[in-house]
């Protein structure tokens, strides 16, 4: 019996320890930090608001240099090659990372990211990977949408495989307004997250009561299995 | 000597899958090396059997509940596990499971008895997970890795810490 309550006892200290913190229960799946939203969605506390990025990149030779510029949360990584700008007449070429605000919503569209703006002070002539974190509370998106505008149209530009998890990478052949999601018509893992999750653990309740209560009973009956004294059950 | 092998390849791990298209390969690689650490072992020194399996797989199930009922109870803010780490996550689950409450677990009883086997094994998972974690889950995870560890004592039993674990890793 006293180890019946200490297990209770230990399952009460879990309960308690696992609700003051965010839920999960990973095992290094997770982001080390969160993500920072423009528009945080519901259930989302103490959201920090999203950092910028600058980067000046070194023109040699007449040649821009490889370099990537990122947002200081690291949010959003984008890399260039040697050459990737049309550097005539620069010694430094400038790009900048904005979080945009107020967050777009295009029709059709889910965004799992902020939008962000990347400008440079010079014309890309190269194709440069963008790298866009995304945060583990919500459907992972399926791909990287591009536009000239804020207001868009915003246009796919596809994804390549998942390098880290919680990361979408892509390639890219002008800047613009980004932002990761997908079409609000595909199935939405979120939203479904939110009935699954506790229906799931409703369905274990029921079935570890329904088996767990003539299982008991048999094994009250159930004279002790012999090599198997009764103290090693609770 | 277990307890360094386990520390170094859940530390390795963590710090694997931070690495570019690393992170599948890092997660199946570090849990197969943590089911190593059973090796040699006989299967009830590790807690494993099919005597009362039928109490083991429901012992599982309620360790599930208890693991998952936090985020159940904040769903929409729960994590989403990405598809593609649904194996990974299984394989990681069994294999701490059969690092920390079977081989360690056994080792430290031989040395100590059960008290030494509980906290030992329980300091040892918080200290393992503190690469992978932020500072503030921690005491959330040596929650969690106290409650495995006397369902363990209690029940002599590591099938139902692995049914629980890995229901929990795989639904968050």
């Amino acid at each position: 019996m006293r180890r019946v309550w200490l297990l209770a006892t230990a399952a009460t200290v879990y309960l308690l320890a696992a609700w003051m913190v965010a839920p999960g229960f990973y095992d290094g799946f997770a982001p080390q930090q969160p993500y920072n939203w423009v528009c945080p969605p519901i259930h989302v506390t103490g959201n920090q608001p999203p950092k910028s990025g600058h980067l000046d990149i070194k023109v040699i030779g007449g040649v821009s240099d490889a370099n990537s510029a990122y947002t200081d949360d690291a949010q959003v990584v984008i890399g260039f090659l040697p050459g990737a700008f049309d550097a005539t007449g620069k010694t430094v070429i400038a790009v900048d990372i904005k979080p945009v605000s107020p967050c777009p919503k295009p029709p059709g569209l889910t965004f799992a990211t902020n939008a962000y703006q990347i400008t440079a002070d010079a014309p890309l002539v190269k194709k440069a990977t963008l790298l866009m974190r995304y945060s583990d509370i919500v459907s992972a998106p399926s791909t990287v949408y591009r536009a000239d505008s804020a207001d868009g149209p915003w246009t796919s530009i596809g994804a390549l495989s998942e390098s880290q998890p919680f990361t979408i990478d892509t390639a890219t052949d002008k800047l613009g307004y980004f932002a990761a999601g997908y079409p609000t018509s595909s199935v939405s893992h979120s939203s479904a997250n939110t009935w699954l999750l506790p229906l799931a653990i409703a369905l274990l309740i029921v079935a570890v009561l329904v088996a767990g209560v003539p299982l008991a009973i048999m094994r009250r009956r159930r004279p002790a299995v012999e090599g198997e004294p009764d103290e090693s059950e609770p | 000597m277990i307890g360094a092998y386990i520390l170094l390849v859940e530390w390795t791990r963590a710090l694997s899958s931070n690495v570019a298209h690393a992170a599948m390969a890092a997660l199946i690689v570090g849990g197969v090396a943590l089911m190593l650490s059973g090796f040699g072992w006989p299967a009830d020194r590790l807690g494993l059997g099919r005597s009362r399996l039928a109490f083991r797989i429901l012992g599982g199930l309620a360790l599930a509940v208890v693991l998952l009922l936090p985020a159940a109870a904040r769903a929409s803010a729960a994590p989403i596990l990405p598809a593609f780490l649904a194996v990974p996550a299984i394989v990681v689950s069994v294999g701490e499971e059969i690092a920390f409450r079977g081989a360690l677990y056994a080792a430290l009883e031989d040395l100590g008895g059960a008290p030494l086997a509980i906290i030992g094994s329980t300091a040892l998972w918080t200290a393992a997970h503190a690469l992978s974690h932020p500072p503030e889950f921690l005491f959330a995870v040596a929650a969690a890795g106290l409650l495995l560890a006397l369902w363990r004592w209690a029940c002599k039993d590591l099938v139902a810490p692995v049914i629980g674990h890995s229901i929990a890793d795989l639904a968050l």
